[in-house]
């Protein structure tokens, strides 16, 4: 039974009972929570996972719930305990949405040190992975949401993850954070997206989530080849511009912007230097999202023409 | 998941005569790690969600790698479920990266230490990695510590902040307090270094209730062969750890002190013929009697530490007044676990750690220093909660 087929009242059971486990590839998380309203936010933005059974392990427990004392009555906060341990600041009540995904998103990039963790959002077709890494108000996320949208699946929108030995991306799939003007322009694209509430006045503005596709839930432990890696930047005027980077300079630009290259030391260097070496690598600016998406397409098959 | 009930403790532990024994009726995650680290061939049996317990409550206590080193070494790796062989790994490579940083550290400061002249000894992790003991393996250091004579300390802390070190703490008074009542500088940090380094120039606070003989200290390290460096004695680091053991002003969760502690008894004891008579030889010199006393009384209980019969014998002879022992005994129950990974800590934890604090606080000053340092911090945090309301 899929999430969003729970009835919200038994959904809202589990969750302050024995939690509810949401399965998202290379790791499973376990969600408790006291917070009434989230269950039917989850019925949303985690509408095509499946109930999995809540018994089975997971790689981080997570516990959103209202604060205690003052906090719960004056300006009411909700918390998140990760693993028993409060390793966020709390947010006001009315965002429990943003807190329980960049908790979720703090958890698994300090606790999945058993792979390299890029900052990037991941999509495949026909099991070529592109791997979009994430600089700062590159659209890194908007240009991820088009092409899960627009005919590639989605693999995750936040973490690049790369299996030691093959580089290999795995899926970690989870709702896409869309932060103010795109959070439009992905519901202009396309009418199949699946956007839940949004949540003005966050620190990183307004954010919405968009709901992964159900066929793209299905595939989240089927890994993908590296062949493409594009370092996206938004310029509002612009068409589409791309040109080649050297792999030297993805390697290092990468490298910098990863979770946890420094930890993993000489796997990730091994890694890194795999997943560079069997991927094209292009810098793209853009202004129009579904020229970017048909572009990066055709470097895809170029890529897959040469290898 | 459903939390199963708290079972009891396999009977071994109810068995054992020792003073200070875990609770009968222990939380799940505490039994599960402490079954691992006695003994990690009984991780073959557990099931994924054990398994799961198991795995966060090692991380939430720094004991991942620890756990990871011993389960891989005793139980086919391939043989584990696919979960617990990715945490397992992160474990491993979490150790690994903090050994290279450790390393680094050290690289990076040993002109400076070598201008001093003077006997430079690591202490903690940072000796354990470098002497290569079995207690290194799987460690998650968080700083680097080193002691020289006090009489260079202060040229030393000069040359280091020359080439870019710096205090965390700035603030005068964190400044002055570390200066006058510590046994070590406020830890400093650089950029580029992942783990701080403290700067001691004894073991124990100067002013504190107890004292270690620090000359005694400096005069039988040993040195690191290839290095270097020297490390304290076999029995002074013992010693060093137990007298840290109930000390630090964080007591909770504290069990991979009890760890270090275990590793060390059982290594020392195997490679060093007379180590045990020269253990309570140096803590009778050092002062150290009691906390040694607890470290082997708690390290047997907790964690099954071989002792010889003279030193069971010793510990029924020299044990302290069955009250003290009692409530010593129930303090160190509630703190040295780590917190229940699927909850909130009760109020009754919150409350003991708070006590051993307390005590700590206690054998580490003077009644009247005491009284001011806890006065000016009182007033301080009273400053910046204002601080933060103003700022809201």
């Amino acid at each position: 039974m899929l999430i969003a087929e729970v009835a919200p009242a038994q959904l809202r059971g589990e969750l302050a009972a024995c939690g509810v486990a949401i399965d998202c590839g290379a790791a499973r998380v376990r969600v408790h929570s006291d917070v009434p309203e989230l269950a039917d936010l989850l019925r949303v933005v985690y509408r095509g996972y499946e109930r999995s059974d809540a018994a089975g392990a997971c790689d981080v427990a997570v516990r959103l719930r209202r604060a205690r004392g003052l906090r719960r009555w004056v300006r009411a906060q909700v918390e998140l305990l990760i693993d028993g341990s409060r390793e966020m600041e709390p947010f006001p009540a009315d965002t429990p949405l943003p807190l329980l995904e960049w908790g979720m998103n703090y958890a698994l990039a300090t606790r999945l040190n058993c792979h390299l963790l890029l900052h990037a959002g991941v999509v495949e077709r026909n099991g070529r992975a592109v791997v979009l890494p994430a600089m700062p108000g590159a659209g890194k996320s908007t240009l991820t949401a088009a092409l899960a949208l627009g005919g590639f699946r989605l693999l995750s929108d936040e973490f690049g993850v790369v299996r030691f030995g093959d580089a290999h991306l795995l899926p970690l799939l989870r709702p896409v954070a869309l932060k103010n003007e795109s959070i439009d322009a992905i519901a202009r694209l396309s009418p199949d997206a699946v956007i839940g509430p949004r949540f003005p006045k966050t620190h990183k503005g307004t954010v919405a989530h968009l709901a992964p596709a159900v066929e793209h839930v299905h595939a989240r432990h089927t890994p993908a080849a590296p062949a493409l890696i594009v370092f996206p930047r938004f310029v509002a005027a612009g068409g589409v511009e791309i040109q080649p980077l050297p792999r030297a300079r993805a390697f290092a630009r990468l490298a910098v912007n990863s979770f946890n290259y420094e930890i993993v030391g000489p796997d990730g260097f091994d890694a890194l230097g795999r997943l560079v070496a069997a991927s094209d690598c292009y810098e793209l600016r853009y202004g129009d999202l579904t020229r970017a998406v048909q572009h990066i397409g055709r470097l895809l098959d170029a890529a897959a023409a040469r290898g | 998941m459903t939390r199963p009930r708290p079972t009891p403790l396999p009977a071994a532990f109810l068995q054992s005569r020792a003073m200070l024994r875990p609770r009968p009726l222990m939380p799940e995650h505490v039994r599960l790690l402490l079954q691992a680290l006695i003994d990690a061939r009984s991780c073959a049996e557990l099931t994924e969600a054990r398994w799961e317990l198991l795995l966060r409550a090692a991380r939430a206590a720094r004991l991942l790698g620890t756990v990871a080193t011993r389960v891989e070494a005793a139980v086919p790796f391939a043989a584990l479920p696919v979960f617990v062989q990715r945490h397992l790994a992160a474990g491993r490579v979490e150790a690994r990266f903090r050994r290279q940083k450790t390393l680094h550290l050290l690289a990076t400061i040993e002109p400076h230490l070598r201008a001093t002249g003077a006997r430079t000894i690591l202490l903690k992790g940072a000796a354990c990695i470098v002497e290569g003991l079995p207690a290194a393996a799987g460690r998650l250091p968080a700083d680097v510590d080193v002691m020289v004579p006090r009489r260079v300390l202060d040229g030393l802390e000069q040359s280091l902040r020359e080439e870019g070190w710096e205090f965390e703490k700035n603030d005068p008074y964190d400044q002055r307090y570390y200066r006058a009542w510590s046994h070590e500088l406020p830890p400093l940090q650089c950029a580029g270094q992942a783990l701080e380094l403290d700067l001691h120039h004894a073991i124990l606070p100067p002013l504190g209730r107890l004292r270690a003989d620090t000359e005694a200290l400096f005069a039988s390290a040993v040195a690191i062969p290839g290095t270097p460096y020297h490390a304290l004695c076999p029995a002074d680091q013992v010693l060093h750890a137990a007298a840290h053991l109930f000390q630090d002003s964080d007591c909770t969760g504290r069990l991979r002190d009890l760890v270090d502690i275990d590793a060390l008894l059982r290594h020392f004891a195997a490679t060093n013929a007379d180590f045990w008579p020269t253990l309570t030889e140096r803590a009778r010199h050092h002062r150290l009697l009691r906390p040694l006393w607890y470290a082997l009384a708690a390290a047997r209980a907790w964690l099954h530490t071989p002792l010889p019969s003279e030193i069971v014998a010793w510990l029924a002879r020299e044990a302290p007044p069955r009250p003290m022992r009692a409530l010593f005994g129930a303090l160190a129950t509630r703190t040295l676990p780590p917190l229940d990974p699927d909850g909130a800590p009760a109020l009754r934890d919150v409350i003991a750690g708070k006590l051993l604090e307390a005590r700590a606080a206690w054998l580490r000053m003077p009644p009247p220093l005491l009284a001011y340092h806890v006065a000016n911090k009182w007033w301080r945090s009273l400053g910046s909660t204002r601080a933060a309301a103003a700022g809201d």
